[in-house]
């Protein structure tokens, strides 16, 4: 397994020494999956959603927003009320 | 009056006539908590002067019919409670303060019910020990060199220390069930749909489930009562006609079926666990009960399918902690080591781990073999059970195959998975279970039976669970 | 051989709804930065999408109008990637099966009509806005406005069927105008309702060439430029035995060339899979044929029909039709008045371009069918001439007046009583003997010069046709 690839896929950036630890776990997990091999599934339906599941869609009606000060708690804003974030790379 | 003892019907009924005041209640409960928790650590946030201020405003109140008024309760820490810290026991979201109330936080105050604090928890729910936690460890408050178990151990311990009178939690894979079992306690995972996750922070989305812990199993459907229904901004909550979930405790239950699971007993269980099994089905049979051996033919792939398919809608429920709206935020150089640095700094091990399991599963090239593969054969595990309850009303079997384990004693996690080998299988299933506790080893460490239900059929599973309840012992099991 | 492009189209269309996709914030465009945001939008932690049932009907709405195929289950899925305006990490879409599958639009085009085919149209949630300040090289950071995130977008992607720049441009035209008779979005490109991403190759024989993609194209006329530049752009390549490297491309708005986008070192592995937040949308029979019965007539059946029931000019019922207000208003004139040859030429002449060098909107305009039929009679009943129609009609516009108001208060009423015309005649042949006597000898030319006479002294009010008659009687007699 490439870990380097996940990690660039997932945001993360392991030190060296977690990536070992890391790396080896993941080995031994995604071995254990191994077993599922042996099962037949041919033509069965994968199951996302279990029993009762129905899908139930809301009005077009206009609810509250949230205060700004709520937003503000958890992070300052910029140039009237914008989030703000470093430059992205190749934008 | 001490109330600290007392069931969460109990103490409603004393606080309804008023006989002790919620803020005695408080106060007595906030001694306790103070007393014990520094040794327990069942809490990550607590804020006593709410407490009481919130009680205060509860005694003024005229109507004082909610089901669970003035019952101290304590909630895991990954449901959103409007202007109060919420991490899910993760360092990324320390300091986060939540804008709004999750469902079931609103339907607690709704019922009147006096919200204590937050739990400790695994981070983002994931782990069966608390030993993942962010912060610190929560002890068990049988003996505190053990684990509480996880991922909500710390409501389970709350209530076992009679820091609360009961208590909320979730459960993805086992993580009600499991720490009940190890504190003893009684804990209910209601069926996936019954109870609203809005406000839950989401682990595994098909899986996720908040349901109740209590020191009976009327305690939990009386808290089933408050928390469950169809909720308008959760898409998986399913309609159902309101019932009330205590209505046949105490029915006999002459002539229901139980069934045994012919492949539990393909794994090795510890001997006191075995034995408290073998009572259990007596007790069922003494009270009535038929008991018969059922199968589950894939019951042995529901560890790899579950770690498949938690992960992989983990790794992307996790996407959204990113450092630019919220939480912890560590700056790089630009964006991408941003993204980076917090996501690295801020997500423990264990949360890393299966963050990366799962963006593997659901890659190029790996989906169909992984996500997919692991999809159908979930589907396969609950034809298995739909097909065993045909027959029968519920199911029995362990809620662990052991009793809790010393805290760091489990370092390799594929080990600390297999503790919720025969829970997860009910998960992937969606169906509702309940774990009460049936006894204890010879270290005096609790064992918990797990009691299986037809989808949406809590009431009967309730009615059940009562009656082994009663037959071994009563409040608090053993 | 010749190269022959290949061009495929992936365009976004905003839905007009009032609120977002999956929550009740506002999809309001301008409002203050992050004002618009909830849990939900905003990507907190608990919070859940609810789908909104409106961005299901326009959906679908849309989908049978482009002679779509409606799914009666369609799933939701993840688009997994990070970027800072979308806030959950991953995108809510569809994927597997999408609402609407195998339509077509029917351009038209220079070279005659042409099938373009549809593979897909899918309703998903559009992302935050992130905006640079100053120059994008030189600033330090992205400012983000969740405003947008949220807001319900359906996307449209075509069968690679369109050859020309032409074609994609009709198309993407008889699109807006598609959406807008439906009322299912603004399909403003400017304002950012419309959004086409290209896919082009240029080959010559079965074998398709590499594919370039050129993104965030903003208008109309964005779209043809690059894509005439790139079909140039491959072609002169390919002579040169250069090769095409798959890209991604945009457009440089001053020299309207395309020009390389700066590659993110990005690895795309979307990691799709069902959005286990949201179970699958199921619609019945019933429900797509109760959607089925709003839609009203699309531009080119109504262009069709104005042609053969009212038969105006192909290119006045295509401009026509071009809105469904024009549409409206000019059947409805046509109806009333019974004269839609005279309607089409009023609207598409006099009255278009009193809206267009105003600013106004058909709505906006007080002369109606109830005007156009005063204004019409008023020429039957030989009360007005055509000439004097016409700057009754841009009176009546400009001032709201009717037209038979106008006429009275003008006094632009025409004369056809003889006995005043004969007045009048009778002195234009007293007080211009030489042109009468110069008519005697012959010369029939200067009848319009004494009509011209006539004319002024009734300041044009004189019925020309009676004029002349009664002129030539008198001028005979005095033979």
């Amino acid at each position: 397994m490439d870990l380097k690839k996940y990690e660039k896929l997932a945001a993360l950036n392991l030190s060296e020494e977690e990536e070992k630890r890391i790396s080896k776990d993941l080995t031994d997990i995604i071995n254990y999956f191994e077993v599922l091999k042996e099962v037949n599934t041919d033509n069965i339906e994968p199951l996302v959603y279990t029993k009762g599941a129905k899908l139930f869609m809301r009005k077009d009606e206009k609810q509250k927003s949230l205060d700004k000060e709520l937003l503000k708690k958890n992070r300052e804003l910029f140039n009237s009320n914008f989030y703000r974030v470093k430059k992205i790379i190749g934008d | 009056m001490d109330i600290l003892n007392k069931t969460a019907e109990e103490v409603a009924s004393i606080a309804r006539s008023g006989e002790v005041s919620v803020k005695e209640i408080a106060e007595q409960m906030i001694n306790a908590i103070k007393q014990k928790d520094s040794k327990i650590k069942a809490f990550i946030h607590i804020d006593f002067d709410a407490v009481i201020k919130r009680a205060e405003e509860l005694d003024t109140k005229k109507d004082k019919s909610g089901v669970l008024f003035g019952v101290p309760i304590a909630i895991k820490d990954n449901m959103n409670m409007k202007n109060t810290e919420t991490t899910a026991g993760s360092k990324i979201l320390s300091g986060y303060t939540s804008p709004y109330d999750a469902t079931v936080v609103e339907k607690l105050k709704n019922a009147g019910a006096l919200i204590v604090g937050k739990t400790n928890m695994d981070e983002f729910a994931m782990g069966s020990s608390t030993e993942n936690s962010a912060f610190f460890n929560t002890h068990n408050p049988v003996n505190p060199e053990y684990v509480p178990g996880g991922s909500s151990g710390g409501s389970a311990a709350a209530v076992k220390a009679n820091e609360v009178i009961a208590s909320l939690g979730s459960d993805t894979g086992g993580s009600i069930r499991e720490p009940a079992a190890f504190c003893g306690v009684t804990g209910l995972k209601p069926t996936y749909g019954r109870v609203s996750r809005y406000g839950l922070i989401a682990f595994a989305s098909s899986l996720d489930q908040i349901g109740p812990f209590g020191k009976t199993v009327k305690d939990t459907a009386i808290m089933l009562n408050a928390i469950a229904g169809f909720d308008p901004r959760d898409e998986t909550s399913v309609q159902t006609e309101k019932e009330d979930f205590t209505a046949l405790i105490g029915k006999n239950i002459k002539g229901k079926k139980i069934g045994v699971i012919k492949e539990v007993q393909d794994f090795k269980l510890q001997e006191e666990v075995k034995n408290s099994f073998n009572d259990t089905v007596k007790a069922l049979q003494n009270a009535g009960a038929v008991v018969e051996e059922v199968s589950i033919p894939h019951l042995k792939y529901a560890l790899p399918v579950y770690y498949i398919i938690a992960p992989a809608e983990a790794s992307a429920n996790l996407a959204r902690f990113d450092g630019v709206r919220y939480g912890l935020r560590v700056e790089g150089k630009d964006l991408k080591e941003t993204y980076e640095k917090t996501r690295t700094e801020g997500f423990g091990t264990e949360v890393k781990r299966r963050i990366l399991i799962g963006t593997f599963t659901l890659s190029a090239g790996y989906y169909d073999a992984y996500y997919l593969k692991a999809s159908k054969v979930r589907r396969l595990i609950s034809n298995d059970f739909e097909k065993a309850f045909s027959k029968v009303d519920a199911l029995v079997l362990p809620t662990t195959s052991t009793t809790a384990f010393k805290l760091g004693s489990i370092t390799n996690p594929l080990q600390m998975y297999m503790n919720d080998i025969f829970t997860i299988p009910i998960s992937l299933a969606g169906l509702p279970a309940i774990s009460i506790p049936t006894g204890t080893d010879k270290k005096g460490l609790p064992i918990g039976m797990q009691l299986v239900g037809k989808w949406f059929a809590e009431k009967e599973l309730l009615q059940i669970a009562y009656t082994v309840e009663q037959e071994l012992g009563g409040k608090n099991g053993i | 051989m010749e190269y022959k492009p290949t061009i495929g189209l992936e365009i976004h269309v905003q839905l007009a709804t009032k609120t977002k996709i999956f929550c009740g914030c506002s999809t309001e465009f301008g409002a203050e930065p992050n004002t618009n945001v909830c849990p939900v939008c905003l990507g907190l932690p608990g919070a859940l999408p609810v789908l909104n049932e409106k961005v299901v009907e326009y959906g679908t709405k849309l989908g049978l109008a482009l002679n779509m195929r409606i799914n009666k289950t369609s799933t939701f899925y993840r688009k997994n990637y990070f970027y800072p305006d979308l806030p959950k990490g991953y995108q809510i879409t569809q994927y597997s099966i999408p609402i609407a599958s195998e339509g077509f639009l029917e351009v038209k085009t220079s070279k005659g009509k042409k099938k373009i085919r549809i593979l897909r149209g899918h309703i998903e949630e559009d992302s935050g806005k992130s905006i640079h300040t100053g120059d994008i090289t030189e600033s330090e950071y992205s400012y983000i406005d969740f405003n947008r995130s949220g807001v319900p977008l359906m996307e449209i992607v075509t069968y690679p069927d369109i050859e020309t720049a032409e074609e994609a441009y009709e198309f993407l035209v008889l699109l807006r105008k598609t959406v807008r008779y439906l009322g299912v979005s603004s399909g403003d490109m400017e304002k950012g309702a419309l959004r086409c991403d290209v896919n082009i190759s240029v080959s010559k024989g079965e074998t398709l060439g590499t594919k370039v993609e050129i993104k965030n194209l903003n208008s109309f006329r964005s779209v043809r430029r690059a894509l005439e530049f790139e079909i140039n752009r491959q072609i002169e390549t390919l002579k040169k035995g250069g090769k095409i490297v798959q890209e991604t491309r945009h457009l440089d708005e001053r020299t309207g060339e395309t020009k390389p986008m700066r590659t993110k070192e990005e690895l795309n592995d979307y990691r799709y899979f069902p959005e286990p937040d949201l179970p699958p949308l199921t619609l019945t029979d019933e429900y797509i044929e109760k959607i089925k019965e709003t839609i009203p007539e699309l531009p080119n059946e109504k262009e069709e029909r104005f042609i053969k029931e009212y038969g105006i000019s192909e290119d006045y019922a295509h401009e026509i039709a071009a809105s469904i207000e024009v549409a409206e208003y000019f059947e409805e004139a046509a109806k009333l008045t019974g004269k839609p040859k005279e309607v089409s030429n009023y609207l598409m002449v006099n009255i278009m371009k009193f809206i267009n060098e105003n600013g106004k909107s058909i709505k906006e305009i007080t002369f109606g069918a109830k005007e156009f039929k005063e204004l019409l009679d008023l020429i039957d009943s030989k009360t007005i001439s055509k000439n004097i129609a016409k700057s009754v009609l841009e009176e009546s516009l400009s001032s709201g007046k009717t037209p038979s108001q106008i006429v009275e208060e003008k006094g632009l009423k025409q004369i056809t009583d003889t006995g005043e015309i004969e007045k009048v005649i009778d002195e234009v042949i007293k007080e211009n003997p030489k042109p009468v006597s110069q008519y005697l000898e012959g010369k029939k030319q200067v009848m319009g010069f004494l009509i011209g006479q006539i004319m002024k002294k009734t300041r044009g009010k004189a019925n020309p046709k009676i004029a002349s008659k009664i002129l030539i009687e008198k001028l005979n007699a005095l033979k």
